[in-house]
């Protein structure tokens, strides 16, 4: 059967009478595709990263503690990290694991010297390298058992100060909850390498039973619970929402609170690539511009003749935002075939950056970074570009499907003759 | 009982050309009646398509009243006389004026489309008014792919598809050889005998003023002489 003609049927036929025109504008808005896809996928990995290992490396994307913890972090503010706490909050929508810490400052000694360092003391039973990645980063001899009063695991940098191998004794000492100064004896099961200096020459582990006894604390008694959660981007409302089921002198902090140094960091990544992308849709927007009004320009006297045969001026602007979303669309179409190779090769195999950076790994803010640079893109992200590519070409269609209904049918047909 | 489709009375226009205004029609009046076969002819610059394009509700007088079918189109607002354009009058260009990306049967049928006529009485109509026309197996050829004349058939196709009150063809065989427009005018002569339709047209083509059932003469924007033939 014979159609009739539609004003989407006609924006399309309009669209490719000038094909070279629209070709170059297709490739331009499939590159800029390309550019936003790439860019928020390297951005999305990074950042994802720095913060899963920032959490990681310390008290998880939530911490609770002890209100004035953050302010004057000290072995005598706890909370009752107890089992129904611990299963109120692991039964949060968003939460993966929770796991009771003790962490704070110590002075390890071994015969031959000592020295200042930090101490996260953790169930092993509970903690893994999924919740504190130095446990798989344990280079000589092992973490210890659950059931192990005197097990320590060093940093790498600090036993080799310390003159501490596996299976010597090291003597930690400690404030108690009650300012007491109380010691323990530690046997060294393992060492540990994370990659970052700082951790390297300042950490130890130690297990949370004997660190207890020794601080004199209740059986459920931690400085931290750390909350782990599926998405870190959630961390903000979930830190909201646990805070309301924490008990009365403890809050729940986001890792953003905890790690204020990482947050800046991320911020200042994420505003300078929101600039380029900015910068990229704009000069996108000029093209598209360009064309459109160009196509319109070229067209006014069809456009009179349109007004005369009855076409209303509302009905030659719908035609032109109908051009303009057909262009969206096929450019967003071509920018997803030629992304796709490129953004799932960045997804696999990453750009190895070693040989520019001189190192495997960096540290930023505290997270031991992969040199290896990877795109995953946030789902969300990806249909915020998508309906940004859509609404920049929608916008830049809106003045020239103005102009297009603001012609005076008599003038417009006197053109050309 | 007069069944006056076109009134003019008393139409002026003026265009400015800089500093000065210059007369294109000086005080214009006329009737066309239903069923008319009429043109409007005179030197160039003598104020046809001046006086086309009032009718046509594409251009508004400087004083006077026009009214189609008794419509006051100086109170009529842009919308409306969008309306009236598409319901009530055809236009048949000089250069055709087709819409490229359409074909011949979508182009006879746009206008039907805008008045939202059924698709199968649309169907109906545009294949009947396309056969008439000597189009008939063309109906999915695009412009480029028609020689001038049967662009222009399909031009006046698309004025009589919706039987508006009356179509305005300003110089329709201006662009076409002598055999063509021969067949065009009959066309045109054929769709007013046997259908009613009402013609005025805008020419100084001889073989079009000698169809003409009515000669309007215009000189300098006025209306020298005003023809009536049997």
């Amino acid at each position: 059967m014979l159609r009739g003609p539609r004003l989407y049927v006609m924006a399309w036929r309009n669209l490719w009478r000038n094909r070279r025109r629209t070709i170059i504008t297709v490739s331009s808005l499939a590159f800029g595709v390309m550019m936003a896809v790439v860019f928020t996928g390297l951005t999305d990995q990074s950042l994802g990263d720095a913060i899963d290992l920032a959490a990681r490396m310390s008290n998880g994307h939530v911490t609770i503690q002890a209100h004035d913890y953050r302010d004057s972090p000290s072995l005598e503010r706890t909370v009752d990290g107890n089992a129904e706490l611990r299963a109120r909050l692991a039964s949060d929508r968003d939460v993966a694991r929770v796991v009771p810490r003790i962490s704070g400052q110590m002075v390890a000694a071994t015969a031959s010297d000592s020295f200042g360092a930090g101490f996260v003391a953790l169930d092993p039973a509970l903690d893994d390298q999924e919740s504190f990645t130095p446990l798989g980063q344990i280079v000589e001899g092992k973490l210890f058992a659950r059931d192990d009063a005197q097990g320590i695991v060093l940093g790498k940098v600090l036993a080799h100060n310390l003159g501490a191998t596996v299976g010597k004794k090291v003597v930690y000492t400690m404030t108690d909850k009650h300012g007491e100064i109380v010691s323990g004896l530690g046997r060294v099961t393992g060492i540990l390498a994370t990659g970052s200096p700082s951790a390297d020459a300042a950490l130890c582990l130690l297990p949370i039973a004997a660190v207890r006894k020794l601080l004199g604390y209740g059986p459920d008694e931690v400085t931290q619970l750390a909350v782990y959660l599926r998405d870190q981007r959630v961390a903000e409302a979930a830190a909201r929402r646990l805070g309301r089921v924490v008990p009365p002198g403890a809050v729940a902090l986001d890792w953003a609170e905890v790690n204020p140094d990482l947050a800046g960091f991320v911020s200042v990544k994420v505003a300078g690539s929101e600039v380029i992308e900015a910068f990229v849709i704009l000069l996108i927007a000029a093209g598209i511009f360009n064309t459109l009004f160009m196509s319109v320009m070229e067209r006014l006297r069809e456009f009179g003749i349109l007004l005369a045969i009855g076409f209303s001026p509302g009905r030659l602007f719908r035609l032109v935002v109908w051009e303009s979303l057909w262009l969206a669309l096929v450019g967003l179409a071509s920018g997803v075939v030629v992304t796709l190779p490129l953004y799932r090769w960045l997804h696999t195999h990453g750009i190895d950056m070693t040989s520019r950076v001189g190192g495997n790994k960096v540290e930023i803010a505290g997270a031991v970074m992969s040199m290896v640079v990877r795109a995953t893109i946030y789902p969300d992200h990806a249909v915020v570009i998508a309906l940004a590519i859509v609404g920049v070409t929608m916008l830049s269609g809106i003045y020239p499907a103005w102009r297009a209904a603001r012609v005076q049918p008599v003038d417009a047909i006197k053109l050309g003759y | 009982m007069s069944d006056a489709v076109v009134v003019m009375e008393h139409v002026s226009k003026q265009y400015r050309q800089g500093a000065t205004e210059v007369p294109a029609l000086r005080d214009v009046s006329f009737t066309i009646e239903r069923g008319e076969f009429a043109a409007l002819c005179g030197p160039s610059g003598s104020g046809k398509t001046t006086a086309l394009n009032l009718i046509g509700a594409l251009d508004r007088p400087s004083s006077g009243i026009i009214r189609v079918e008794g419509r006051e189109l100086g109170t009529l607002s842009r919308g409306e006389l969008s309306v009236l354009r598409r319901d009530r009058i055809g236009f048949v260009f000089q250069a055709y004026n087709l819409v490229p990306v359409l074909t011949a049967y979508e182009n006879a049928e746009i206008v039907l489309a805008l008045q939202g006529a059924a698709a199968a009485a649309r169907q109906k109509t545009v294949m009947h008014v396309l056969d008439e026309v000597g189009l008939g197996g063309m109906e999915q050829r695009r412009p480029d792919a028609l020689s001038g004349g049967q662009q222009q058939r399909v031009a006046i196709a698309r004025a009589v598809a919706s039987q508006p009150a009356i179509i305005l063809a300003d110089e329709p065989t201006a662009n076409v050889d002598s055999q063509t427009a021969e067949k065009l005018l009959d066309l045109m002569e054929t769709l007013n005998r046997d259908k009613g339709a009402t013609f005025l047209f805008s020419t100084h083509d001889p073989r079009v003023m000698a169809r003409a059932r009515r000669l309007l003469t215009m000189v300098d924007g006025r209306i020298a002489k005003d023809e009536r033939r049997s």
